[in-house]
């Protein structure tokens, strides 16, 4: 269900795209503002913020007590076309981290652990968690961009990744699991690793929006919001049993070249 | 400036997501404790919450009396009977506890009771267990005499399969249908992570207190049942066959090493059980039975061993005795060789 929206939306913002592109074509003459419809060029730089995170807290998580990004950097390059003064499109490829690591305590927290070797072991877990998220994908934004006037530069759209290497991995400790759910036999457990990097999707897609701020001739500070709309495990994954998306902000600059 | 507002919103947003929910209702059902005064008891009670029993072993004039437990449950539970009233013993009658969560989840506990009867068994009756489908025996109308790792092995993430597990019921019998195979085992996948590449085949007259299988896994296995008397013999037959490639904690085969297997019986004053870590080394211990070799047999073996005395005593005291094989000697250290195979089938203490 997920995916034919994601293909449905990407599909839209494509339309949208194509759409300007092939207006410019058939309506070359009709700018009235005198304005010269131009292919832009820029060079973008930053770093994301965000989590690899559920949308809603499950009430099994009871209390989040560290969270940090990890270095996560994102370097890429755009290419826009105005087709009018205001308006135009933009595509990017781009090399992106998506990382964090988060401290919390869990309480019933339901998990299912498959193994290469064909074990399974399902419980429920009380205690600490951490979660270290590190993964790095090629994305490919896709934007309307409205420019409004000399400073401001609004683009929204959407972005498909390609995840090249991939780390989820933690540890829970200080707490109990429950064989087989919360009436099985309780279990302590001091500290146990885990490491989920090989289950994650290597395909993410999303919508993404922001702002530019023009602070010099070429250069911008930049904000964009990246918000996946696929699980970043898939649907047969059962080590949470909520769906976990990548949700970033990339804050960074865009140099016009 | 503009930008700042926008992440603002951003993080917000995010964060409205983000709120910690109200705790769930907690769905523990657990009786934590029972507790009844130290002299009614030949053993300390045990809760075996994988297969929820409570195993009282009382002393003839408590059995007779009747005994009031004092019971905790997990917080926001109530039981039924109640903590504090009496429990009065038929032996006809199963009687039960019924937990009920605060969200409503019930667990029902079954009193077990332990008998000195009968020191001989002939492996005959196994039973599945209904969640980890692993083996156990019943033997006298008891199954919680004898126990095993395979609880422990329950947690690694094994195929739910009997035959996965290194005790299970095998039809190579010495007498009867059926005898007790132990077969060392490659560890998980899970084990691993834990530094376990091996699991020796155990069996031993005792419980297997699942709390600490992680933590710490030698004092899961409790040795021991209440024994009263002096015990002469341990008597019993047996087939050994080592694996081909011993094996170091870490996996590495060792050129040269041959595994082999240990059958032994350990009495020892108290009603506290002996585990992993003080079976050999107690001060408890009074007399020890051991067989003397554990190198390969090819067909059924019998051993007769006199019991050795470690100290004095009278035989009146409490006491308990406790009976362990395992099919890797150095198994609790996670060393042998997989494939290694004990056969064990009508064992005895002969008093």
């Amino acid at each position: 269900m997920m995916n034919i929206k994601i293909t449905g939306m990407m599909l839209g913002m494509l339309t949208a795209a194509t759409a300007l592109f092939a207006q410019d074509n058939g309506h070359a003459q009709t700018n009235t503002h005198g304005f010269k419809r131009i292919l832009e060029h820029r060079i973008l730089a930053g770093f994301n913020f965000g989590g690899t995170a559920p949308v809603g807290l499950p009430n099994t998580i009871r209390k989040i007590e560290t969270y940090r990004p990890e270095f996560s950097p994102s370097l890429g390059y755009e290419l826009s076309y105005r087709k009018t003064k205001k308006w135009g499109v933009a595509v990017a490829v781009k090399l992106d981290y998506k990382g964090m690591f988060t401290k919390d305590e869990v309480q019933y927290f339901p998990t299912i652990i498959t193994t290469s070797d064909g074990g399974r072991f399902e419980g429920d877990f009380t205690g600490k968690n951490e979660t270290t998220v590190r993964n790095a994908c090629v994305s490919f934004p896709i934007s309307l961009v409205y420019t409004p006037g000399d400073r401001w530069r609004f683009n929204l759209g959407g972005y498909v990744a390609w995840l090249f290497s991939s780390n989820f991995h933690g540890n829970v400790s200080d707490g109990y699991i429950r064989n087989g759910g919360s009436l099985g036999e309780k279990v302590n457990i001091t500290e146990a690793t885990f490491d989920f990097g090989t289950e994650v999707r290597s395909f993410d897609a999303g919508v993404q929006g922001g702002a530019a701020y023009r602070v010099g001739r070429k250069l911008s500070v930049d904000g964009n919001l990246n918000w996946g709309l696929r699980p970043i495990f898939p649907d047969d994954f059962k080590g949470m049993d909520f769906p976990l998306y990548n949700i970033y902000m990339t804050l960074g600059v865009t140099y016009k070249i | 400036m503009k930008i700042r507002k926008l992440y603002y919103l951003t993080t917000l947003t995010i964060l409205l997501h983000a709120c910690i929910k109200d705790a769930p209702i907690n769905p523990e059902a657990d009786i934590e404790t029972f507790t009844i005064e130290k002299k009614y008891l030949t053993a300390d009670i045990f809760i075996d919450q994988a297969n929820k029993k409570i195993m009282l072993n009382l002393t003839p004039a408590a059995f007779k009396s009747g005994v009031t437990p004092v019971i905790t449950t997990s917080a926001g539970a109530s039981v039924s009977p109640g903590s504090g009233d009496s429990l009065h013993l038929d032996s006809s009658r199963v009687s039960e506890y019924v937990v009920t969560a605060a969200n409503g989840n019930k667990k029902i506990y079954t009193v077990e009771f332990g008998g000195m009867g009968i020191w001989k068994w002939d492996f005959e009756t196994w039973l599945l267990q209904d969640k980890d489908k692993y083996q156990y025996v019943e033997e006298h109308g008891s199954s919680s005499f004898w126990s095993s790792g395979n609880p422990g092995i329950a947690l690694s993430g094994v195929k739910k399969d009997p035959m996965e597990y290194p005790l299970r019921a095998s039809s190579d019998a010495y007498h009867g249908k059926s005898s007790a195979e132990l077969v060392t085992r490659t560890g998980t996948a899970l084990s691993a992570l834990l530094g376990i590449k091996l699991f020796a085949g155990s069996l031993f007259v005792g419980v297997f207190d699942s709390r600490n299988a992680m933590t710490a896994p030698l004092t899961a296995t409790q040795f021991g049942e209440p024994y009263s008397g002096k015990p002469l013999r341990f008597v019993g037959y047996y087939k050994y066959q080592p694996g081909e490639h011993y094996q170091d904690k870490a996996g590495n085969i060792i050129a040269g090493m041959k595994d082999s297997c240990s059958v032994y019986a350990v009495l020892f004053k108290g009603t506290t059980r002996l585990d992993a870590t003080n079976i050999h080394t107690s001060d408890r211990i009074l007399a020890t039975a051991s067989i003397p070799d554990g190198g390969p047999r090819t067909t059924w073996t019998r051993f007769d061993i006199p019991f050795k005395t470690v100290q004095p005593y009278t035989g009146t005291e409490k006491m308990m005795m406790a009976i362990v094989a395992s099919s890797s000697k150095d198994g609790d250290t996670y060393k042998g060789a997989i494939g290694s195979r004990l056969v064990l089938d009508s064992l005895e203490i002969v008093k």
